[in-house]
């Protein structure tokens, strides 16, 4: 089984840990990962903006890097790229058969991590191990577009030592919304609050995503108002070593 | 703006470009007979379970005798002094005119009523029977006419119905389509479902704002 | 506020892409501890109301199938319904008129007040008059009748005592509290009421029954026209519906051409699709057909029937990608379901229409420049479309919206730039690398205890209230070459 690695932007230049972690899940299982040169951004934020014509210009580029080999699987630790990709890139190309063709090829073989662990691997247990109490908080493109919600939980019940409790308000966004971010900066980060509080009302120390970017303005958040809770990715999870390298 | 003009211009834009949806929902729709046909083994009884659920009194009554009785009651616990009913047969046969005379309150019966507003504004029960009932919900089907007026139903702030219990349908779908093709519809035709409420103060429960805040039904057989 | 203040933010959000409008209002939104405590106290009743009615529908989802289709096969006939509608009616006696705008309606409704001598106008809820501002227009334009014209769904009327406009689509008044109720309404009663909501509501009945009764005309909206039958369907709570509709004289009818469907028995799709997913209710308590005028025989009813068929900007989003936007019943589930509405409320939208369904429609019909802001107030989580009974893609719809802006170049000078200089990185991997070099070289001083606490603008937008991790000394691509074990 040979697969290639779709790291998000951020998730490379920020949170490479993130990207560490699905590599060595994947190895264990025995997949062979390749990580396939000269891939940047997927073209969310141009997308999500209006920039219609921008993005395609990435989707263009994207689809190039990941057509140059026929992969049977392209994994991605975040939900919302790969809706981008697997939902959004028709989308994009719709008028331009071709070109739809070549998305249409590549977004059908997108697949989230947690996804691509459960349902085509059939793996839901690792063997891992992590004490604590968490909260999982799935990304509103894998809850909606991608349907991927059971997945990540039933993985993380497997986790030794690891209590996943339920916390209110769980189907709500947490603000994130890309560019949203910062062009409504009150509204994200009270929409971030009221995560928060659910979260403190669930006791948990731990919030687990599948989303990096989730995770990046809900740990933004968290650290600045002096909540010290844990924030991992899935995979960090599921690696005994979190994503750090020596 | 005339008709004409109107309608054309709409023509013009939907005859030209008609946008493929990209999401509109996957499976397509074909009609399937018995649709949400929830099946009700006792219409009457769940009839009144919804709308007792609802805040409304229910009664089912073995016959008429029993149901006049029922209304006698209600307009001297209500203190009443005026009741407003439909001039209709059922409520003729219902015989509750002298009875409640008796019981010192003034009939108003809908015919020939000079200003309606006179009458069922001052009213204080509105009587009136139903086409049908509806037991999912709990509603009667109340058409207007001759002799079956709204605001019955409407102004005075106790209204009770009295209904044969076998016009108890199942279902709001079946009571619709007894309406669909049918050609002609009554002028105002209501799915009448418990007393009036409004959630607007707070969202907290206020009955009888503006509609009967006390609704009686009295099945019958 | 201080002007530099202002200023900043502005320039700030000039490169953000211009939400002035939308954030000025949120932030007093935000400002408001209950609020936020009434708008959690509503979503989450209806919610509830929703969830259980729901499971109690078998085929709800197929429900919602049926229910597409059936707006789609509308739109693309409309012409044609609203051609049967409007004979419909006729034939049952009742009177059509076509109005291209909201100013078509308002003339109308002022003549025919004026021919009929009217001085008590009643009116139940409807969102249609709300958006061409009927009530306050009739006041300016027809001044000389002395027409006075009175909300009668209570959280309107408190609405309109209070000088305040309403918030939801189902719930007007959801952002007020008893207390500034019990204060509104006591300045009307001239004596003080107790913040308690049955003295309230009684009074609310006492006072607006005799506007019922006293009513020379009565204006109505429509939730559905069915095109088969001439039949005006009028979904309420309260009675003021039927009050409105059964008492005076005449009855207008003010219904937006979408809201039109081909036959009586489709309804039973829409009835309950309306009640379950906007009020938790299986039905309202008064789910009216009124077809025409009263007949012959009949003692109360209007005796004369007016169909005003609204366009008001409707028909130019028929047969475009924006097309779904008429499909709305106007349930209201969207904005329960919104997370930004959860935050902010509705008049922070600055519309008649507020949270995900004012945020499409508000700029479709007033023009992208009128409502700049309110396309991108959205995180695009997709739960309106999730919630939406007739499965109209809202968060898509906010995407395309924010697409047209781009094109028509109303994103700014700065942020086209923006754009452009990311997609030139984002092809060239040499230079989104360097970009990325660049980055970690230029933050260093920026990184305090680990993290980048302050940022310029636009990025201070994050700084101002989160941490941000700094750029990775090696990037995940780095990491890779080095190898990862």
């Amino acid at each position: 089984m040979r697969a290639a690695l779709f790291i998000p932007c951020y998730v490379d230049l920020i949170n490479p840990e993130v990207g560490v972690s699905v590599v060595r899940v994947l190895r264990r299982l025995g997949v062979e990962v390749v990580y396939p040169e000269g891939q940047t951004c997927c073209g969310q934020p141009a997308f999500n903006s209006g920039f219609f014509d921008e993005a395609r210009g990435a989707a263009r580029h994207f689809l190039a890097v990941f057509g140059r080999e026929r992969f049977d699987y392209v994994v991605c630790p975040s939900g919302s790229c790969t809706t981008m990709v697997s939902h959004y890139y028709p989308f994009l190309f719709r008028e331009l058969p071709e070109e739809l063709e070549v998305a249409e090829g590549v977004g059908g073989r997108v697949r989230e991590f947690s996804d691509f662990l459960a349902n085509v691997l059939g793996a839901e247990d690792f063997g891992a191990r992590l004490e604590g109490r968490a909260v999982f908080h799935c990304g509103c493109h894998q809850r909606r577009e991608l349907g991927v919600l059971e997945e990540p939980q039933r993985i993380l019940r497997n986790v030794e030592g690891l209590e996943l409790v339920d916390w209110e308000n769980e189907e709500l966004c947490c603000g994130f919304g890309g560019t949203f971010s910062v062009k409504m900066p009150e509204v994200s980060v009270a929409m971030a609050d009221e995560k928060i509080r659910a979260l403190e009302r669930s006791g948990a120390d731990t919030l687990v995503s599948c989303d990096p970017s989730c995770l990046l303005h809900l740990k933004g958040r968290l650290d600045r108002t002096g909540h010290g809770t844990r924030v991992l990715h899935l995979a960090q999870v599921l690696d005994p070593r979190r994503g750090r390298v020596e | 703006m005339r008709r004409e003009e109107f309608l054309e211009s709409i023509r013009h834009r939907t005859r030209y470009g008609r946008y493929q949806p990209t999401k509109a929902p996957d499976a397509s729709w074909t009609p399937r007979e018995g649709r949400g046909r929830v099946e009700i083994g006792d219409p009457p009884s769940r009839f009144l379970e919804e709308l007792e659920a609802l805040g409304g009194h229910g009664r089912r009554a073995e016959g008429w005798e029993e149901a006049r009785d029922y209304v006698v009651e209600l307009a001297r616990e209500a203190g009443a002094r005026l009741l407003v009913r439909w001039d209709v047969e059922e409520l003729e046969r219902l015989g509750a005119d002298g009875p409640l005379r008796k019981a010192g309150v003034e009939v108003a019966v809908w015919r020939d009523l000079g200003d309606f507003r006179e009458v069922a504004g001052r009213a204080d029960i509105g009587l009136s029977t139903a086409e049908w009932a509806i037991a999912e919900t709990g509603s009667l089907v109340l058409e207007s006419g001759p002799g079956k007026g709204r605001t019955v139903a409407i102004l005075p702030p106790v209204y009770v119905a009295v209904v044969p219990a076998e016009r108890v349908v199942g279902t709001v779908s079946e009571a619709i389509r007894m309406y669909a093709g049918r050609g002609s519809l009554p002028q105002n035709l209501c799915f009448h479902t418990g007393p009036s409420r409004s959630g607007d103060i707070e969202q907290s429960l206020a009955t009888g704002v503006h509609g009967p805040g006390e609704v009686h039904v009295v099945l019958v057989g | 506020m201080e002007r530099t203040g202002t200023e900043e933010r502005a320039r700030r959000e000039g490169l953000a892409g211009g939400v002035e409008g939308f954030n000025e209002r949120a932030r007093r939104a935000l400002a408001d501890p209950e609020l936020h405590d009434s708008i959690a106290l509503f979503t989450r009743k209806t919610l509830k109301g929703r969830a259980a009615r729901l499971a109690e529908l078998p085929d709800a989802p197929e429900l919602r199938e049926r229910a597409y289709h059936i707006k789609q096969e509308t739109m693309a006939n409309l012409d044609r319904y609203l051609g049967q509608m409007a004979d419909a009616v006729e034939a049952r006696g009742g009177r059509v008129f076509f109005a291209r705008t909201g100013e078509d309606v308002v003339r109308y409704v002022g003549e025919l007040a004026r021919e009929k001598g009217a001085k008590v106008i009643t009116k139940s809820k409807s969102m249609a008059t709300e958006e061409i501002e009927l009530n306050r227009r009739l006041e300016e334009e027809y001044g000389e009748l002395g027409l006075e014209v009175v909300e009668t769904d209570l959280g309107e009327w408190i609405a309109q005592l209070a000088g305040d406009a309403p918030s939801h689509i189902v719930a007007p008044i959801m952002h007020m509290n008893r207390h500034q109720i019990a204060r509104v309404l006591s300045r009307v009663a001239g004596e003080p009421l107790p913040p308690d909501v049955r003295a309230l509501a009684g009074f609310a009945r006492r006072r607006l029954r005799e506007k019922f009764l006293a009513a020379d005309i009565g204006i109505s909206g429509a939730n559905f026209g069915v095109a088969e039958t001439g039949t005006v369907c009028l979904v309420t709570n309260e009675g003021n519906g039927r009050l409105v509709t059964s008492v005076p004289p005449v009855h207008v009818v003010v219904m937006g051409i979408e809201k039109l469907v081909p036959r009586f028995e489709d309804l039973e799709v829409f009835v309950q699709l309306l009640a379950r997913n906007g009020t938790g209710q299986k039905l309202t308590v008064y789910t009216s057909f009124i077809t025409g005028p009263r007949q012959e025989g009949e003692l109360d009813g209007p005796e004369e029937f007016h169909l005003i068929l609204m366009d008001n900007g409707r028909s130019k989003l028929l047969g475009t990608e924006f097309e779904e936007a008429l499909y709305c019943i106007r349930c209201g589930s969207c904005l329960n379901v919104c997370p930004v509405y959860r935050q902010t409320g509705g008049h922070a939208y600055g519309s008649t229409y507020s949270g995900p369904i004012g945020a499409v429609i508000t700029p479709l019909l007033k023009g992208d420049r009128e409502a700049k802001d309110l396309p991108h107030a959205s995180s695009l989580c997709g739960a309106c479309w999730e919630t939406c009974p007739v499965g109209i893609p809202l968060h898509d719809l906010l995407l395309k919206l924010r697409n047209r802006q781009v094109e028509e170049g109303l994103a700014g000078k700065a942020q086209e730039i923006a754009f452009k200089g990311f997609e030139e990185a984002v092809e060239r991997p040499a230079l989104y690398r360097a970009g990325a070099r660049l980055g970690r070289a230029a933050q260093r001083p920026l990184v305090r205890d680990g993290s980048l606490r302050r940022l310029p603008p636009p990025l201070s937008g994050w700084t101002d209230f989160r941490d941000l991790p700094p750029l990775a000394e090696r990037s995940f691509r780095e990491l890779w070459r080095e190898g990862i074990d």
